[in-house]
């Protein structure tokens, strides 16, 4: 069920990722607390759009 | 639009169903011929979409992400949120028209809001009771 609502607290993950220059790293979204941020899904690597 | 972002406090985080190899490896050889350095932000993988089904964004027909982008304030609150199919493309302009927006409102403490079509520089709203009946003094679209 999605959770994602406007208004209210987004849902915690975290995530394994590639940080170019860093590696692979883990990544939690309460990392970011106390900060602007733009959180980005796309299709897929190597697409057009 | 990473360096505007940047410029007003904002991280960014992409995510798609690729694994952060696939990543690594569409920065290297291809992303950093697009963008000067590379990808100067994480590239998240969610290979079995769960953080895309959290956030109502993840197609199991295809086992890939719509083309969502939610704007989160310092709280962790979803401010904005817009999802469109795959072809289409986003605007990065107006990305960053929410986010000023989104700002403007969090620095007032709540006391001013945006009008439709509002860029910034221009005049914001400041809802009280005896301005109702009276937007078009302030604003005149």
């Amino acid at each position: 069920m999605p959770e994602a609502r406007v208004g209210k607290e987004a849902p915690d993950f975290k995530s394994a990722a590639y940080i170019r220059g860093k590696g692979f790293k883990e990544v939690k979204l309460s990392d970011y607390r106390g900060k602007w941020l733009v959180l980005c899904f796309y299709p897929g690597d190597f697409t057009f759009v | 639009m990473y360096p505007e972002l940047k410029k007003l406090g904002v991280d960014v985080l992409s995510v798609s169903t690729d694994s952060k190899f696939s990543h690594k490896i569409w920065d290297e050889t291809e992303l950093e011929k697009m963008v000067e350095g590379g990808i100067p932000f994480p590239m998240l993988s969610d290979q079995g979409g769960q953080i895309g089904t959290l956030y109502g964004v993840y197609d199991e027909d295809s086992g890939t992400e719509l083309r969502g982008r939610f704007i989160m304030d310092p709280d962790g609150v979803i401010q904005a949120m817009e999802v469109l199919t795959p072809p289409v493309g986003r605007n990065t302009e107006e990305l960053l028209r929410q986010v000023q927006a989104f700002q403007l409102v969090r620095e007032s403490g709540g006391k001013e809001a945006t009008p439709s079509g509002w860029t910034p520089g221009e005049p914001t709203l400041k809802p009280s009771p005896s301005m109702v009946g009276k937007v078009w003094e302030v604003w005149k679209p």
